[in-house]
This record gives structure tokens, C-alpha cells and sequence, in this order.
């Protein structure tokens, strides 16, 4: 039950949430504060001018009787009839009048006029406020407006004489309740409606977000190469969906990478693996001497050294890729990492009938590196640059220093590399000749690592080629560690 | 010299102890953390080599564990993760070395007994092996009384492979000890240098001494 409950309260929140929701909210909202407002400014308008209106009836009527009065002083019949005869001829709107003498005698009064108000509550009510018209309850509860005003009626005339007149808004009053009922009603639909609709606005807003959902919902690693049409989207969902697109173009491309990348480990790891297996599974398949049975071992461990040496590559280009590899700097003298890499190899060199020299600035080059790893990267460089170059050829290691970064530079006179392997070489895995890639030893990663040193120390690593002529390799490195 | 093996994996333990016992330690093996603490403390152990991934109680518990009661033993730990924090970890526990596997059994025999010859050196003037002799001193080689003519580095190079006479040293050692090259290189810059300097130590005369264990590096000896 309680678990219902919460499961309840999250859907609701989770509603809560949506955007439809919201603007559903805010549509109807507005709408409904739109429709109230218009509706009751009427409503005040209509009041009012009603209001008006009938207090200019009054005082229209106010303005005949004085003008009467002034101009036929003594005619009271026909003040009478004009009088009677007027109110008679009314239906709604019924009008009453009285005139009063100094000493509040009625003189005439319009027939029916005391069933209809309570005549000293009138004479009170208006007394105060002379010439004003004033709203007042009949017997009978309808509504009426009553005003009074000194005139000489009697005779002689004199200035304390009064006419009264009331009018019967009953009608006006039915007309503005009428109203209030379609107000309330006209709200009352609208708050029906509007959600109604806004709701169907939002979700034909959001739509196209619901379809772009539900293309990325279904993009996987299989189907990466699904994209998003961006045709029909209005202008910011379009731009949103080529956003995507290139976010998936550049995820295809990693993950294609990362397939191949597999791929070549998987190849690299089988062989070795597949060469223990057979060499074992051969020399045990009948009894063999000692010497047999030791150059099997020797062979399985050679392939054994073969597996470590991959696996320490693979562990070296993972670890460099990792954030939290930290480079142990010191101050180097580049000359002097050159001149030890250059004595190790020189045996080397000789012995493929190489030259290997250093050419270095005499001003001293002094960096602050990671010693262990520079040393690799430029050792990974000479021995690439030993296997391709012919007997007779040279190989030099330089360096210089520029204004903040220092360049370490390996060139030789090899055989070079094809301009369109070029690009392509600091891949994993990535021979240039494909033919020679177990047999020469190499791993297809020491220009990866090469690159990954180079990255690391936060600078980069430059090749160029000319096929037949030799390659030239440059690492470009700040100078000093402090980024 | 006794020591434990602490390692869950059967086959590592078992290539561990039949090395160590041939190159002549007395050796104990326990298959887990709680196993290897418990004979730890209970026996006496010249050197503990310690695999960091154990079951029950891994190797950090372990050496952890031992330091508070006071055991002094030599730590060795072999872990399979190469991050420097890793290595930090174990020695601010108290480690005296470690190997990153896969390590090659001759790299670890050497560490051990480096491990458990510390302490005050002989200082050596002169090493003699059969009608080989080096002056450390002078940095001057003959053999049967005859002066090899050799570089600084064939001549560092020789004292590496006669200093540890017997014990087979891998070439990423060799590379590290005598060039300061701290990485895998290719290898076979290491057998151009051997060749070399076997040219000049072996080649004139009957008796080789310089003899390549294929697969895992070199080895100065008179016996075959």
C-alpha cells in the first residue's frame, strides 16, 4: 500500500516534471487571467454606462419638469397629463414622479408611486444629496434610482419646493446578473478548455523532441551509424539534431577506432598464444630428448617475452591516456638524454653499417622532462628509423631550443614512408608494410607511444617523408612543465 | 634463507617455489591472505613475496597487518597493475620492492637476492672467474693474463655479468644497469652489445664464459 503510495507520489512528481505539463500550466494560465480580465473590464464598462445612462434619463426629466414648471407655472393639469401619460406609455423602465410644496404636500404624484416606494425613506435619502442620483430598494425589492431637486412647483412658487423621481432599473439590474452568469460561465469553460488545448499546443511543440528521443533512444553501438534527419524540425530543434549528429559522427569514428583496435590486439595476442599452444601440444605428442624438449621451452618463452612486451605497450598507451598519469620532471640536458640513447644504439647502427650521430645546438638544451620516458620515445624513434634504413645511410639525432619549447628531431636516409600510409602511422597496430609484421619484431606501437610521451609532456609529434629519400621525425615539447 | 610465497594463483606459486628452491631457498607457499598472515607470524621468513590480489584478506591487509606486529620481514610485492600509486601504496606500508607482472623469473631472483643481500657490501677490488679477472680499480680485464681491449661500456657491461656470476640477467636489466635505459627496447640492441663484447672475452679463447639462457637473457659462468 505505502508502496503504492510512493509509487503514486513519484509518478505525480515525475508529471510534475514533464515539460508539457509546464506549458500546458503556463498556457492555461494565461488564458484563463486573458479571459477573466476582458470579461470583467466589460462587465465594469457596461455597469458604469448604464449607470449613466439612466442618471441622464433623470436628469433629462428634471430639465422638461423645471422648463414646464418655468414656462406654464399655474398649469398643473397639464403637467399632470404630460406626466401621467408618460409613465404610462413605459413598460420596463417604469418612472415615477412627485412634486412636493414647501411644506412637502404632494402636488401631483405619479399613481402607483407609494405602492411602489416608501415615500419618507425617499424624501430622506435624497434630501442629502440634491441632484444626485442614488440607488434605493422598493417595497418590493426591486432596484430603483431616485433623485430630487428644488424647483417652484406650488403657488405662489417658492424655492423650497421639490421634485422627486425615481426610476425602476429592475431591467438593468436582470441584464447585469444575466451577465455575471455568462461571465462565470464563459470562466468556467475556459478553465475547461484552455488546459484542453494548451495541452494539445505543448505536445505538438514537443513532438519533434519525443521523435528525436526515440531515434537516439534506439542508437547502439550496432546501429551507430543511424542518424537524425533534420529536415521538418523547426530551426533550434534542426540545429539540436546536427549537434547530435556530429556528436554521433565523432562517436562512430572512436568506436570504430576502438573495433579495429581490438581487432589488431586480438591478432597480436593470437599469435604468440597459438604458437605456446602448438610448440607444446607437438612436443608432447611423443616422447622427445632433453635437447628437444629444451628448445621448445626456449621457443615457448621467447613467445612468452613477446606477450609481456605487448601487454606493457598496451598497459603504457592505456596509463598515458588516463588523467591522473602524472610525469615525474626533472631537469634534463637533452644533449645528454641524445648521447646516451646514441651510445646504446651505436653497436646497432654499426652493425646494419648505419651512421648514428647527434647534431646538437652549443648552447645546452635544458628541459624539464620525464627522463625514463623521453629516453623511450627517442629510443622508439632510433630503432624505427635503424630497421628502415639501408646500409650506407645515416641516421641523426638533434635537438634545438625555440622560445618555450624544445624540439628533439630523428632523421634518417631510410626508405621513407608512402604519403598516404602518412597520416596513419601513429595508429596502433598501424604497419606501414603489412607483410613484415610479426616476423621484424615490433609491435605496431612505438609511434603510438611516441605520440602518447609527446602528449603527455603536453607538446606533439611531427613526421615527414619523402619515399626513398628518409623520414624525419619531430617532437615538439614546452619547455618547462608549469601549464 | 626462508622464504613465503604468498600467491592464490597454483601455477604462479608452484613455478615460484620450484625457481626459489632450485636456486637454493627454503620455501613456503599459502594459497590466501589469512593463510599467508597466519605463517607469517607464526614462523620466522627472511623475505615474503606478496601478491596483492588475494582472496580473503588482500595483500595491502596482509602487509599492513604484519607491520603492526612488529614483523620485519622483507616484503616483496608482485602486483598486476603498473600505477604509480600503486607502488606508493606499498611502500608507504612498508614494501622494501615489488614487480609488475608478467615479470620474468630471473628479474625476480635477482631482486631477491639483492633484497637479501643488502646491508654493508664487500668492497670487491678485483672478481676472478676461471682465467677471467677484472680490476675494478684500474677498469682493466684480462684473461689467461692476456689485456681485453674494451670500451667503458663493454667494460661496465662485463662487471654486471661477473658481479652476479651464475644468476641470469635479463636484457631490459642489462639495458638499465649499464645504459640507463629505463624501458623494453627492442631487445636484440642488448644481444648486438653481448656479441660484441663476446667477440673480445670469449671468441680468442677455448672456454666460453658468456652464454645466452634463450628466452630470458645471459649468464656469466665457466661450467656449461
Amino acid at each position: 500500500m505505502s508502496c503504492n503510495q510512493t509509487s503514486n507520489a513519484v509518478g505525480i512528481s515525475r508529471f510534475w516534471g514533464t515539460l508539457a505539463f509546464r506549458l500546458t500550466a503556463g498556457y492555461a494560465l494565461a488564458g484563463l487571467l486573458l479571459v477573466f480580465f476582458a470579461t470583467a473590464s466589460l462587465y465594469l464598462v457596461l455597469l458604469t454606462e448604464l449607470e449613466k445612462s439612466t442618471d441622464l434619463f433623470l436628469a433629462d426629466k428634471l430639465h422638461v419638469l423645471r422648463t414646464m414648471l418655468r414656462e406654464r407655472p399655474n398649469d398643473l393639469d397639464a403637467l399632470r397629463e404630460e406626466v401621467e401619460l408618460e409613465s404610462a406609455a413605459r413598460r420596463y423602465e417604469q418612472f415615477y414622479i412627485r412634486l412636493l410644496d414647501e411644506r412637502n404636500t404632494p402636488l401631483l404624484t405619479t399613481p402607483g408611486m407609494a405602492e411602489q416606494l416608501e415615500m419618507p425613506l425617499l424624501a430622506t435619502q435624497t434630501r442629502s444629496r440634491p441632484d444626485r442620483a442614488i440607488a434605493m430598494k422598493g417595497r418590493h425589492g426591486q432596484s430603483f434610482r431616485v433623485t430630487s431637486a428644488a424647483a417652484p412647483v406650488g403657488s405662489p412658487p417658492s424655492q423650497t419646493d421639490t421634485i422627486q423621481i425615481a426610476i425602476d432599473v429592475s431591467q438593468e439590474q436582470e441584464l447585469l446578473a444575466r451577465f455575471r452568469f455568462w461571465f462565470w460561465a464563459i470562466l468556467l469553460g475556459s478553465f475547461v478548455i484552455l488546459p484542453l488545448v494548451g495541452y494539445q499546443i505543448a505536445r505538438h511543440g514537443i513532438r519533434p523532441v519525443e521523435q528525436m528521443t526515440t531515434t537516439a533512444r534506439h542508437i547502439s553501438s550496432t546501429n551507430l551509424h543511424e542518424r537524425i534527419l533534420p529536415d521538418g524540425y523547426p530551426v533550434e530543434l534542426a540545429s539540436l539534431a546536427d549537434t547530435f549528429n556530429q556528436m554521433l559522427d565523432r562517436l562512430e569514428e572512436s568506436f570504430g577506432r576502438i573495433s579495429r583496435f581490438s581487432a589488431d590486439i586480438a591478432h597480436d595476442l593470437r599469435t604468440p598464444v597459438n604458437n605456446i599452444r602448438g610448440e607444446a601440444e607437438v612436443a608432447l605428442a611423443r616422447a622427445r630428448t632433453a635437447d628437444e624438449y629444451r628448445d621448445v621451452l626456449e621457443s615457448c618463452l621467447e613467445e612468452a617475452v613477446r606477450l609481456s612486451d605487448l601487454i606493457g605497450d598496451l598497459l603504457f598507451l592505456a596509463r598515458a591516456e588516463s588523467p591522473l598519469t602524472h610525469l615525474h620532471r626533472e631537469r634534463v640536458n637533452v644533449a645528454e638524454l641524445l648521447g646516451g640513447v646514441r651510445e646504446y644504439y651505436e653497436a646497432s647502427a654499426a652493425d646494419g653499417g648505419v651512421s648514428l650521430t647527434t647534431m646538437v645546438d652549443p648552447k645546452p638544451v635544458i628541459a624539464e622532462l620525464d627522463r625514463t620516458l623521453v629516453q623511450r620515445a627517442v629510443g622508439n624513434l632510433v630503432s624505427n628509423a635503424l630497421a628502415h634504413t639501408p646500409p650506407g645511410g645515416a641516421v641523426v639525432l638533434g635537438t634545438n631550443a625555440g622560445f618555450s619549447t624544445i624540439r628533439i628531431e630523428v632523421s634518417d636516409t631510410g626508405v621513407g614512408i608512402p604519403a598516404e600510409a602518412l597520416p596513419k602511422v601513429f595508429d596502433r597496430f598501424f604497419r606501414v608494410d603489412s607483410s613484415r609484421s610479426q616476423g621484424s619484431g615490433g609491435t605496431g606501437l612505438g609511434l603510438s607511444i611516441v605520440q602518447s610521451i609527446a602528449q603527455l609532456h603536453g607538446g606533439n609529434v611531427e613526421i615527414s617523408s619523402q619515399p626513398g629519400q628518409g623520414t624525419r621525425v619531430t617532437l615538439h615539447v614546452p619547455a618547462s612543465g608549469a601549464r | 634463507m626462508r622464504i613465503l610465497v604468498i600467491e592464490d594463483e597454483a601455477k604462479t606459486a608452484k613455478f615460484l617455489k620450484k625457481g626459489l628452491v632450485e636456486a637454493g631457498f627454503v620455501v613456503d607457499v599459502a594459497e590466501d591472505g589469512v593463510e599467508g598472515l597466519y605463517m607469517a607470524l607464526e614462523l620466522e621468513f627472511d623475505l615474503i613475496i606478496l601478491d596483492v590480489m588475494l582472496p580473503s584478506l588482500d595483500g595491502w591487509q596482509v602487509l599492513t597487518r604484519l607491520r603492526q606486529a612488529g614483523r620485519r620481514a622483507l616484503v616483496l610485492f608482485l602486483t598486476a597493475r603498473d600505477a604509480v600509486h600503486e607502488r606508493v601504496r606499498g611502500f608507504e606500508l612498508g614494501a622494501d620492492d615489488y614487480l609488475v607482472k608478467p615479470f620474468a623469473f630471473s628479474e625476480l631472483l635477482a631482486r631477491v637476492r639483492s633484497l637479501l643481500r643488502r646491508g654493508p657490501a664487500r668492497p670487491q677490488q678485483t672478481i676472478r672467474m676461471a682465467d677471467l679477472e677484472i680490476d675494478l680499480l684500474r677498469q682493466r680485464a684480462t684473461r689467461a693474463g692476456q689485456r681485453l681491449d674494451l670500451t667503458t661500456k663493454e667494460f661496465l657491461l662485463l662487471t654486471l655479468l661477473a658481479r652476479r656470476a651464475g644468476e641470469v640477467l635479463s636484457r631490459t636489466l642489462i639495458a638499465e644497469a649499464v645504459w640507463d635505459m629505463n624501458f623494453d627496447s627492442d631487445t636484440n640492441v642488448v644481444d648486438v652489445h653481448v656479441r660484441r663484447l663476446r667477440s673480445k672475452v670469449d671468441e680468442p679463447f677455448p672456454l666460453k664464459l658468456i652464454h645466452t639462457v634463450r628466452g630470458a637473457g645471459y649468464v656469466l659462468q665457466s661450467d656449461q
